[in-house]
């Protein structure tokens, strides 16, 4: 493990506890949807530079690489999608628009 | 015990543990951050112990669940937005 890899690394596992043990302390639900935001679209991409960097170029670095793309692509989008049926929970958008 | 451990174990305690409290409590929808905590915290986590004990090739663990995290949960937000 080489230095850079590991701080990347460790850069990427402090994202994710902080933002995880900040969602206990937030109360509704959007709130912990944003706290959430973090862990998918900069923890994740930490972790997985850094294992890339450990392990240098091979087809496991690209396979890596290819998870926490697609973690930070899909993140966001469930979120959207469960602060948009909180909204309509709580009557902040009209129901009949198209989802 | 290496540091891939250290982080591992570091993200199963101060990761999975929220999860999993978030997860059970509160309403279906509300309960919905803890299951949207738990995937990511798990492909992580799986790929820190790939790197620390498995071949590369169990990679592809992490990846799978990554897609499949992402159906499921798409899956839940669905039928409760129907449901609520």
């Amino acid at each position: 493990m080489t230095v850079v890899a590991q701080v990347l690394v460790f850069a990427g596992v402090a994202v994710v506890v902080v933002s995880a043990l900040a969602m206990l302390r937030a109360r509704t639900l959007l709130t912990r949807l944003h706290l959430l935001a973090p862990v998918t679209t900069l923890g994740a991409p930490l972790v997985g530079i850094g294992l890339a960097v450990a392990n240098g170029w091979s087809l496991g670095s690209g396979a890596i690489l290819l998870t926490v793309v697609l973690l930070a692509v899909t993140g966001p989008v469930l979120q959207s999608a469960a602060g948009r049926v909180e909204a309509q929970r709580r009557g902040a958008i009209d129901e009949d628009l198209p989802s | 015990m290496t540091g891939w451990l250290v982080a591992a174990v570091l993200l199963m305690a101060g990761g999975l543990g929220p999860a999993l409290w978030l997860a059970a409590r509160g309403d279906a929808v509300g309960r919905l951050a803890g299951l949207q905590l738990a995937g990511p915290v798990t492909v992580l986590t799986l790929l820190l112990l790939v790197q620390a004990y498995g071949p590369s090739s169990a990679v592809i663990l992490p990846l799978t669940l990554t897609v499949l995290a992402f159906a499921g949960t798409l899956l839940f937000i669905r039928l409760l937005g129907t449901t609520e």
